[in-house]
């Protein structure tokens, strides 16, 4: 009887420890090194896994301030050549259980930055499936910039309007003036009012053969 | 003792080619030759489209410069004087040239708003916003594209259908407040300040052209683009549709019927050699729509091969994390083959991922063509993205644009003003009075394209207001001088002028060749516009993230109709009331 209890206790005990894929508790892990780093990629092998447990570890205890994460905490499953693997996060104060998901996916998430660091990646390089990364919101200045730059050229135009219409003013004025003191003077030149000067040439004077012949 | 105003001229006949180039290489050249290219058999499409250049292209030119220089008037000063009844002629020219002022400075203030939305670190256009929870990008920039996404959203704001509408969009009345206010500034004395912007309208756009070849044809993957277009499908050439388009490319292009080269002409020298300049600016404006389209292609072939390229990548990717396989074995050249080989040997995995595995084609990424605002502002700004110093080729870009733009502009103003300076009504008033009061009024009218519904109705504008008139238009002015006026008249106005007669070829082409194209182009228009069913436009759909085709509802197609006859029955009514002017024995003439 007392060896069936044992037994018994004992199996569950592994079956606890027994990383699992597709479990309630773990999350997949997908890292793509080489198309984050090209060349200085550096080859995956336990010592990395090993950082990776360290690293998650750090995030746990951060999250869960008091509670002593180790890297034996850690539970690593179905690595694979893609580099993918399964994890999952056993409890200190309790060896038996599993911390769950929620509570792994904010500690992730609050440490996220430190995560990727530590193996030179980005959100998308380095991904937690089912944890979407916070991206970062693009920068909006107070002002948008582009109203600043239509300012400036508003202004220039506006500025050579002003200009243009100044200097026709200012000619007009001076053409007026300047016709005052002619008829004052008194025009004698035949000037015809409101006919084109250039006159028009009448075709019809003009003979058909441009060459007159002799 | 008054002084008679003698006539404003250009300082030179440099300036007046420069004002025609200015006018005739405007956006069309860019947006829309390229895209007439691709479709209709790369290549092979130059042979239909010099033909028809020669046709009716180059004599219409002509014969409009010689009637401006003739008659030294606008277009309705110009058309009363040679036969009294059809100054409806020339008002259905002012009337049109009006409906293009209103409707084109908007792409004007789009290019404003794009180059000013140039100046920062990050292009708006490259990336989407963020949802709330910030987790992912906005739902409609994530199903569109991030420059579709800035295109249809924040620079137009778009409404989903041409009945809705909103207030109208801040920014963009700034940009278009700022298109007139510097149209107004080059024409504000105008021939003679006209004559010094053209100086730079002209050239710089050609400056800017040359560099983005070089960029262009230097880009990862433009060769691709390129032969793309050379390579000719022959095949083309048995459609007849090929030698429709280029018939109305070669027409619009050149900017026929809207009374702007009219205009320009009327302010030159009597004796100026305009046949050698309407030679000159037509093969220019040709020769620059080649140009352009090199460069549009290179730019077509680096966007696809990028596009095609991530495609790859994709696939790649989703092999790779759906079969945990390492990151060197599969690469871009053999990701293809290896979709092979999964298949055969893991086809019940491979059926599940079935859905996600797309078809990279890049044959199909080059042939999506576009054309219009849709090329300009979403095609070429996304390829700009993926080149490198993307702020300063966008700056570039949409300079030009503006440039092009802004240079049609002074040719379509200058059509509006010349024939209203010309009524004895308004010589009183000065210059810059009646071109500032001409601005003004167009730009309140054009307030109306900033609302969210308004690109729907400048693709109206874009479509039917000016396009049917034109050709009926231009198709008159031909006819009118042939035969209402004479041949032989004519030739003697132009022996005048030039100091020899205009030789067969033109006689020819005038008497014949140019009537009979414009009046199959205009049965052709007719024939298709019935056959075509209730006009339709595209409206832009914010959950599916793309454009879906939308009948015109009543009040639209009514409000087309009455673009198109405002303009029209210019003609027969102006000759209506010419013609009870004439019975009434104390008619005076009002044009003297």
């Amino acid at each position: 009887m007392l060896e069936k209890l044992l037994i018994l206790l004992f199996a569950s005990n592994v079956l606890a420890q027994v990383c699992m894929p597709d479990a309630p508790e773990a999350y997949k892990v997908r890292l793509s090194i080489k198309t984050a780093l090209g060349d200085q990629a550096y080859t995956w092998n336990d010592n990395e896994l090993y950082l990776f447990r360290a690293t998650l570890a750090f995030a746990m205890r951060n999250y869960l301030s008091g509670q002593l994460f180790d890297v034996s905490n850690i539970l690593v499953c179905n690595e694979t050549e893609r580099v993918s693997f399964w994890f999952m996060v056993k409890s200190v104060t309790n060896p038996t259980t599993l911390i769950e998901k929620q509570h792994v996916e904010n500690a992730i998430k609050e440490s996220r930055h430190r995560i990727n660091s530590a193996f030179l990646l980005t959100d998308q390089t380095l991904e937690f499936l089912g944890i979407l990364p916070t991206l970062a919101s693009p920068f909006v200045p107070a002002t948008p910039p582009w109203l600043i730059a239509f300012g400036v050229v508003m202004g220039v135009v506006g500025a050579g309007i002003v200009y243009f219409l100044v200097a026709a003013v200012v000619q007009r004025k001076r053409k007026k003036t300047l016709d005052e003191e002619e008829e004052a003077k008194g025009a004698t030149e035949n000037e015809i009012a409101g006919e084109n000067l250039d006159g028009i040439y009448n075709t019809s004077f003009s003979d058909d053969e441009k060459v007159t012949e002799m | 003792m008054e002084k008679g105003a003698a006539r404003a001229e250009w300082d030179s006949p440099v300036q007046f080619i420069l004002a025609c180039v200015s006018y005739a290489v405007g956006l069309g050249n860019v947006w829309r030759f390229p895209y007439l290219c691709q479709m209709h058999g790369g290549g092979g499409f130059l042979i239909p489209y010099l033909l028809m250049l020669f046709l009716e292209g180059v004599p219409l030119f002509y014969l409009e410069l010689a009637i401006g220089q003739k008659m030294r008037q606008g277009s309705i000063g110009a058309w009363t004087a040679i036969s009294p009844y059809l100054g409806g002629v020339g008002l259905a020219s002012v009337v049109t040239s009006l409906y293009l002022c209103l409707y084109y400075n908007i792409i004007n203030g789009w290019s404003f708003w794009y180059l000013f939305h140039s100046f920062q670190a990050v292009l708006p256009w490259s990336t989407c916003p963020l949802s709330a929870n910030r987790t992912e990008p906005l739902e409609e920039c994530r199903v569109a594209t991030p420059t579709q996404y800035f295109f249809y959203r924040e620079t137009l704001n778009i409404s989903p259908n041409i009945e809705t509408n909103g207030g109208i969009h801040t920014g963009q009345a700034l940009c278009l407040l700022l298109a007139w206010v510097m149209t107004y500034l080059f024409i504000v004395n105008g021939v003679k300040s006209t004559g010094k912007v053209v100086y730079f309208t002209a050239t710089f756009p050609y400056i800017v052209l040359t560099v983005y070849l070089i960029r262009g044809v230097t880009l990862h993957g433009a060769v691709n683009g390129i032969t793309y277009m050379f390579t000719p499908k022959m095949e083309e050439l048995a459609n007849p549709s090929t030698w429709i388009n280029a018939a109305t490319q070669i027409f619009f292009s050149l900017g026929l019927g809207f009374g702007s080269l009219i205009a320009f002409s009327s302010y030159n020298q009597y004796n100026n050699n305009f046949e050698r300049q309407a030679i000159i600016v037509s093969l220019i404006n040709s020769g620059t729509s080649i140009f352009a389209s090199i460069v549009t292609f290179a730019v077509y072939g680096f966007k696809a091969t990028v596009n095609y390229e991530n495609c790859l990548d994709r696939l790649r990717l989703l092999l790779m994390n759906t079969f945990n396989l390492a990151e060197d074995v599969i690469s871009q050249d053999n990701v293809l083959d290896w979709v092979e080989k999964l298949n055969t040997s893991y086809p019940l995995e491979f059926a599940q991922i079935a859905d996600k595995v797309e078809t990279c084609d890049l044959t199909k990424e080059l042939s999506t063509a576009v054309e219009g605002t849709g090329l300009a502002f979403i095609v070429y700004s996304e390829a700009i993205t993926n080149m490198p110093l993307s702020q300063l080729w966008s700056v570039l870009y949409f300079f030009m644009l503006l440039l092009l733009g802004m240079g049609s502009m002074l040719g379509n103003v200058t059509a509006i003003i010349t024939p209203i300076k010309d009524f004895k009504m308004f010589s009183g008033i000065s210059e810059e009075l009646l071109n500032g009061v001409v601005c003004i009024f167009c730009l309140l009218l054009g307030l109306g394209f900033t609302t969210p519904s308004g690109n729907y109705w400048f693709t109206m504008f874009n479509d039917y207001g000016a396009t049917f008139s034109l050709l009926f238009i231009v198709l008159i002015e031909v006819v009118t001088v042939s035969y209402i006026y004479g041949i032989k008249r004519f030739s003697k106005d132009i022996e005048d002028m030039l100091g020899h007669p205009p030789n067969w070829y033109w006689k020819i082409m005038w008497g014949g060749v140019s009537p009979l194209l414009l009046i199959a182009l205009l049965i052709f228009y007719i024939i298709n516009y019935i056959r075509g069913g209730t006009p339709t436009y595209q409206a832009w759909n914010q959950e599916l993230g793309q454009a879906v085709v939308t009948e015109y509802p009543v009040f639209g197609q009514v409000f087309i109709a009455l673009l198109i006859v405002s303009s029209v029955s210019c003609v027969p009514m102006t000759a209506l009331y010419a013609y009870c002017r004439r019975r009434r024995p104390s008619a005076t003439a009002v044009y003297t």
